[in-house]
This record gives C-alpha cells, structure tokens and sequence, in this order.
C-alpha cells in the first residue's frame, strides 16, 4: 500500500495515545465480525493503539433471540414475543454485571451487546455502535426497540449508506476490509488449490461457479443453485457452495438441509461444509472458481466480495447492503436483482473470458484502493479522533 | 694565547679560508640561479614559481655555509693541518650531515604543503580534506629525516621502523571499513562529479542536497529536512544521479500536507427528483463536495472515472439519460466555490422538473443517500525549498496529498486557486508555471495522470 500509507497511519495513532479502544461484541470465533476483530485489534496494537477486545456472555436462547434480531434487521420477516424482548434485557443485564467496561472509548459491535450502553450516563466516556448488519430496511418492532439504546451511542458506524437512519447522533459510512495477507487472501501456488480440489473431489474439467457464505437463508442458496441450473441449459459447468456455521448462528443447520435437498444428485453441484478455520481451503476454493458469486437477498456489507474481486475473479452480486461499493456496475463486477438478473449475468461472464478477465482486473484495483485492511484501520483511527474534534475539518 | 695563535695561524686560516670561499661560491651560485629562476618564472605562468623560489633561496645559502663548514672540518684533519683530532672531526660531519638533512626536510615538506595548498583548492577539496593531506605530508617527511638522522648518528633504526610498520598496520586494520570511504571520498574530491549544493538521488531510495562531502561520510539533507549521512563508499558503489546546482530558492518552504476524510452520513434520504432537490437545498456545502468529489478518490485508477454522484444516481437509479448527461457535463473545475455548484445543480434539476420531465421514484433501495466528507488535515514529512526540492517530493506524496493541495484547497478550503499554483507564483516568483498548474484540469485526469502532467511542467520549467 506504500509508505506514506503506513506513515499516515502511524501518525493518526500517535494522536491516539493514552487511550484504551475497548471492543465489545458477541463471539471470538466465527462470522465476518469476529474475522474483522480478530486482525484489526492486532494491527492497531502494532500501531501503538492501546486497542483490546471483550465478548458477552449468552445462553443459546440469548443467541437465538439475537439471531432473530438480526434477521429482523435485515428486513426477514420474524415472530419476536415478549418474553424475547425480555430475554435480551435481562441477557443485557447480566453482562453489565460481569464485564468491566474499562476503555476511553468503548466500540460494541452489532445489536448483542448494544444495551451495555445504558451504564454511559454513569461511566461516562465516548461510546460508538458499529453496526454490520443491514438495517436499511429493518423490521420496525425490533428497530425501534433497540433505537433507545443507539441514540444513547456518542456515534454510530454503518457499512453502507442506505443502512443509515435519521438519528439525532452523527453516523459514520466505515466499510469493511479484507486482509491481503491473512490465508484466506494470500496468493497460493497451484499445487494448493489442486489439492484442495481433489480433497473435495471437484474436477477441473468445466468453468467452476462458486459461492463462499454461511448455510443462511439471507445467502439465497437456494437462489443460487436456481440459477445455475438456468445458466446450465446453455452451458456446461459446475457449482461450489463452500459455507461454514457460526457459533451465534443455531439456524445454519436447517438452511444447509434444505440446499441439499434442493441440489438433490445434481454431480455438478458441490455443497461443502468447511470447517471454521479452513482459510486457505477457501481461497483456493475462490481462485479455482471461474466466476464468484454472491447472491444474497441482505448483507451486512458481503466481505466475500472483496475477497473474490482481490483475486481478480469476476464478480457476479445482488445489488444489496454494501455490495454497490464493491461491484460499480458494468465497472468491476455485474449487479443482479434476481435469479434470472444473476443467471444472465454468469452466461454473458462465461461466453466473453475477455470482459471477464477486464471486470476481475478492475476489480482488484477497487479492493486495493478501497477495502483492504490498512484503509479500515485509517477509517477506526479518524473515528475515534473525530470525537474530539465535531468540525468537518480537522487539522491534526 | 698570542703565540699560540702565530704557531698555528696556518691550520686556522685554512679551514676559515675555506668556509669563506664556500659562502663566496654560494652566493655567486645563488646569484646565478636566481637570475635562471627570474627568467623561468617570466617564462612560465606557473602560479607556483614565485614560492618555489622564494623558498629555495634562502636555503641555497645554509648548503653552501654547511658545504664550507665540511670541508673546513676536513682541512682541518688533514694530517699535514692536523688541527682536529679524529674523534672531533667524525662529530662534526655528523653535526653537518643532521643539519643538512634537516634543511632539506623542511624545505621539502614547505614546498609540498604550498603546493597541495595551492591545488586542492582547485580540486574543490574541503578545507578537512587539505589539512588531512597537509599532516600526511608533514608526518611522514618528519619521520624520514628523523630516520635518516639517527642513522648518520648510528642509533640502530630498524627497532624503529619495525614500531613504525606494527603501528601502520594496527593503524590500517582499526580504519579497514573507514579506508574504503577515505579512498572513496579521493576519489569524489578528483572526480568533482558530487558537488556541495547539488541535488542527488541514489539508486537506493536516499535523496536530497549535499549539504557537506566529508572525508569518510557525505551529508545530504532530505526532503523532510533531515540530515542523511551517506558513506563516501557507496556513492561509488551505486548508481547516483545528479540533478546539479540548486535552483532557486523560495521565500517561503512548501510544506507538504495529506488529506484523509471519514464520511458522515445525514441519514436524508431521496427517492425522486423532488425529494433530491429539496434535501440539497438544506444540506451543507461539504455534502456538495462530498457527492461532486469523492468519486476521485475512490475510482481513481479507472479512465475514464465514473461522472459525480448526482448524475450516476439520476442515470442508473432514476433512469433519466437526459437529466444524467446533464449533471455529468457540470465543469466542476469552473467554479470558483461550493455554493455556486450547489447552485448550478439545484437549478439544472428544478428546470428539468419545470418540464415535467422525471416524476419516477427509485425501487426501495436505490434511494439517494446523502452523506458529507469531514477532512482530516495531517502533516506530512515533505518539505520543499526550490523546484527541484518540489517535483521530487511530488513523486512520492500520496494520492491523498495531491488531492488535497489540488482539489480541497482550491474549492472546499475556497482559496480559489490549488496551492502548487499559489506557492510557485508567490515565493518562488515563477508566474508564468504557477498560472499553468493552475490551468490545468485535475477533473480531466485520474490521480496518478494529474500527478504526472505536473511533473512534465515542473521537469521542462527545470531544464
């Protein structure tokens, strides 16, 4: 990324010294924010930040209820009673009891631990609610019962524009980021990926079309694989469906049942639980792929994208949550609206390799100016001083 | 006394007859080479003739004066003369021989030390450098006549030049890493093909002015106004370029700077034209130049780079070519401040709604999201004194402090002009280069195509 990159960097850090960057989410292990989490509190540690990361604690209830939440959010219809409102309060209640909220600034992540803001008037000290789900169109009853709790927050921090509300605190646009030297990113030599083809027994005799998300309904798994089967009437190829589960995700086991049943013997279809952990499982998987695609009907933001356009692959994406910012149109990837959109949008990427190759290039240079690792850590670092400083310029 | 006198007048006589005769012969020699010298340095324009004689003169004269004293000294022991014993005449010749030897000695290391003093300089050889090679000279004509003199006395010498060479090799195993920089800055100072003042860039990234070439180091300053030391040695070793003499300088440094903006969302939302237009009527001028700029930021590397956000929405979202082409082809780079833009689009929507043109709303989803830039302004390392100082930190700012020094200043800060141009024009006094940067059209180029344009102006102004 260049020197004057990392210089800057190191020089909005220094600003920052003396204060403890407390994050605060649900899981260590697991989902795309723990992955964010488990890179990013290092690195801004290696800059000097005093940065440092807590989990609430929850019962598989607790989890449930905050599964539905999420679903909720992301606009899924969901029957939330009472007592699940209840259950999150007292969940809530619980973890403020146990966890010592220590930082100078204290950064929850999503709607789990969002109620810890409570104790802000008492402790004081500047809160931020990093959200990562899309609320652009979320379900009123649970937006408006975690709404108390947001505005309490100093800030809030969304993934993409259309996730923003009006608020009565300032809302930041902070997408995520991909680590290009993390295993699930590092460039691998072939012998890898053909390994890794042969442990799950995929050929290389046809262009391989692959989604790498977890077994959940928002994925649109069952999408993809409609799709393909339309894509397949004019071309011959393969579909990989490479997912994993998440700790706080009971619902992943009954989603991948379903798209089991829905590839029934197809041999072309390859469904693949990866276990968490598998990074470079998965980066072959993507680099082996001919196109990717993500067809999600919600997405927090859709990291998987910029994981697919870094390795130059040609990207075919819903045009939901914060994959308008990754894949511009016609520009480095192609945007969907269906499954119909999506399969003519993989033959036209199958039949011309050239414009294939082109969107995949520009693809890449998109990731490397906008979504890596380095940019994300700027971003957190501007944030947090732009506490200090509520002006539209700041001069440090 | 008196009749010891009359008894030997001859022994006496004769050894003073001949001392006086020396000098008489001395002085007619001397006579005769000046008058060769006169002529010679007539002849010659050889700047160095005048010491050269003057310094040999009066040495002629001791010579001769030795000359007479020996062979007064060897009359006198003369057995016929017999004045002097044996013993007295072998501790006079050694008294002579001393004398002379160390005449010569300092004659020899006063014409060496003019004669370095005299084209050192010429060799543009530092003042460090000529009193170095002053020493050596001295040093090492002090030890040979030293030498020399103990031998005519007998004293064994080559204990001594036994010490003299374990000395030397100690000497040259302590400065093993130093000589190849010593014999390097030699070569330096011969070759003069690194000069103090000028502008050098090694093949190994280091850069800047020399600001002093030292025997073993060279200093440059950086761009960032630190002191590099470089070894003599590795100028050498490494491919330099030497931009020469500096430039001239500026009233006032340039101090680069670097932007980097988090984007704050309003939360306002559009979902038609009208809705477009009444929300950017309320909104601030840095979400105007938020939605007309970031676009540069984010999709510099692509040509051509999608239009401004306004037009990209009303085109794919709302579907009006029309209306699109039109908010594309807003000549950003024409307006002197924020509110004039701000202006000019709400006037080019509220007249295409005067038509009756565009009443569509967006699917959900697609809605225009309004959101403002808040600039962080960071100091950067770079500082720049002339042009050359200025093009080579231009090559190596980042993408975020071009931008901010071309396009935020001129417009968001609403200096009107972007500051390369007001710098250049103002403490430096080239008008006519600054008022070319600034009529260059940053909004026709992609980041890196603008930083290179500038550089082509800067490079031909230079040369």
């Amino acid at each position: 990324v260049g020197k004057s990159t990392i210089e800057e960097l190191r020089l909005l850090a220094a600003k920052l010294s003396g204060k403890v960057i407390q994050n605060i989410n649900s899981t260590f292990v697991g989902g795309g924010v723990a992955e964010i989490l488990s890179r990013m509190v290092p690195l801004l540690q290696q800059l000097g930040v005093d940065a440092r990361w807590n989990v609430i604690k929850g019962s598989d209830e607790f989890f449930q209820v905050t599964k539905k939440f999420h679903n909720a959010l992301h606009g899924r219809q969901e029957r939330i009673s009472a007592k699940d409102f209840e259950l999150f309060l007292e969940t809530t209640q619980k973890n403020l009891e146990e966890i010592e909220l220590y930082g100078d600034i204290i950064f929850v992540h999503d709607p789990q631990p969002s109620g810890l803001v409570t104790r802000k008037k008492e402790l004081g000290k500047k809160w931020i609610w990093r959200c990562h789900i899309d609320v652009s169109h979320p379900n009123e009853e649970v937006w408006n019962f975690l709404q108390p709790f947001v505005i309490q927050y100093d800030a809030a921090v969304f993934s993409a524009p259309g996730f923003s509300h009006e608020l009565p605190i300032r809302q930041f646009l902070i997408s995520p980021s991909i680590d290009p030297l993390s295993d699930k990113n590092k460039e691998l030599p072939q012998e890898t990926i053909d390994t890794v083809l042969e442990k799950y027994g995929i050929p290389k005799d046809k262009p391989i079309i692959t989604q790498v998300s977890r077994f959940d309904y928002l994925k649109d798994p069952v999408g993809v694989i409609q799709a393909f089967e339309l894509v397949r009437k004019s071309i011959d190829c393969r579909l990989v469906f490479a997912g994993g589960t998440a700790t706080d995700d009971p619902e992943s086991d009954k989603v991948l049942a379903e798209v089991r049943e829905k590839a029934g013997n197809n041999s072309d279809i390859h469904i693949l639980l990866i276990p968490p952990g598998s990074d470079i499982e998965i980066n072959a998987l993507q680099r082996a792929s001919t196109i990717i695609v993500q067809k999600s009907l919600s997405e927090g933001f859709g990291l998987t994208v910029s994981e697919a356009l870094w390795k130059a692959k040609p990207v075919v994406a819903s045009a939901v949550g914060g994959i308008p910012l990754q894949v511009k149109n016609k520009f480095t990837g192609l945007l969907s609206h269906g499954v119909p959109g999506t399969a003519y949008a993989l033959r036209q990427l199958l039949t011309n390799p050239e414009y294939a190759r082109w969107l995949g290039e520009n693809g890449r240079e998109h990731i490397r100016y906008n979504f890596l690792i380095t940019r994300h850590i700027r971003d957190y670092l501007l944030l947090f001083l732009s506490l200090d400083h509520p002006g539209d310029v700041i001069r440090l | 006394m008196i009749q010891w006198l009359i008894d030997n007048w001859l022994k006496i006589a004769i050894p003073v007859l001949a001392l006086l005769a020396c000098f008489v012969v001395g002085l007619w020699v001397r006579r005769i080479i000046d008058r060769v010298f006169e002529r010679w340095t007539v002849r010659t324009k050889w700047e160095g003739s005048q010491f050269v004689v003057k310094t040999t003169r009066r040495s002629f004269l001791y010579w001769f004066l030795l000359l007479g004293a020996f062979i007064a000294i060897e009359v006198a022991a003369l057995p016929a003369v017999s004045a002097l014993p044996p013993k007295a005449e072998s501790i006079g010749v050694k008294v002579i021989g001393s004398l002379f030897i160390l005449s010569l000695g300092w004659l020899v290391i006063i014409l060496s030390e003019q004669l370095l003093k005299l084209y050192l300089p010429k060799l543009k050889a530092t003042q460090s450098t000529i009193t170095l090679a002053v020493n050596v000279i001295r040093i090492t004509f002090i030890v040979i006549g030293a030498l020399i003199v103990l031998q005519i006395w007998g004293v064994p010498t080559n204990p001594i030049l036994i010490l003299i060479v374990v000395v030397a090799i100690a000497a040259a195993l302590a400065l093993r890493n130093a000589a190849p920089n010593l014999f390097a800055g030699f070569q330096l100072s011969a070759a003069q093909q690194i000069k103090v003042g000028d502008y050098i860039k090694l093949e190994t990234g280091e850069e800047g002015h020399v600001t002093e070439i030292g025997w073993s180091n060279t200093h440059i300053r950086g761009l960032d106004e630190s002191t590099i030391v470089i070894p003599n040695s590795r100028l050498l070793q490494h491919t330099v370029i030497n931009y020469g003499y500096p430039l001239k300088k500026a009233k006032e440094p340039f101090y680069f700077h670097s932007r980097t903006h988090l984007t704050e969302l309003t939360g306002f939302k559009a979902r038609n034209l009208q809705e477009l237009v009444d929300i950017l009527k309320k909104m601030p001028d840095t979400a105007i130049y938020y939605h007309t700029h970031h676009f540069l930021e984010q999709h510099h590397y692509l040509t051509p780079e999608p239009s401004n956000d306004f037009a990209v929405w009303v085109n794919d979202a709302l579907g009006d070519e029309v209306l699109g082409e039109r908010l594309a082809s807003i000549d950003t780079f024409a307006f002197p401040n924020l509110e004039a833009l701000k202006e000019r689009l709400i006037g080019i929507i509220e007249e295409h709604l005067s038509k009756g043109s565009n009443f569509r709303e967006v699917m959900p989803g697609r809605e225009f999201h309004f959101a403002k830039s808040v600039s962080v302004i960071l100091p950067t390392p770079y500082v720049a004194h002339d042009l050359r100082e200025f093009v080579e930190a231009l090559r190596k700012i980042s993408l975020g402090s071009l931008y901010f020094h071309i396009f935020e200043s001129r417009l968001r800060l609403g200096k009107g002009l972007n500051d390369f141009s007001i710098w250049i024009k103002d403490s430096l006094g080239e008008t006519e280069l600054g008022e070319e940067i600034a009529r260059l059209d940053p909004y026709t180029y992609t980041l890196e195509g603008l930083r290179s344009a500038l550089i082509q102006l800067i490079e031909k102004r230079i040369k």
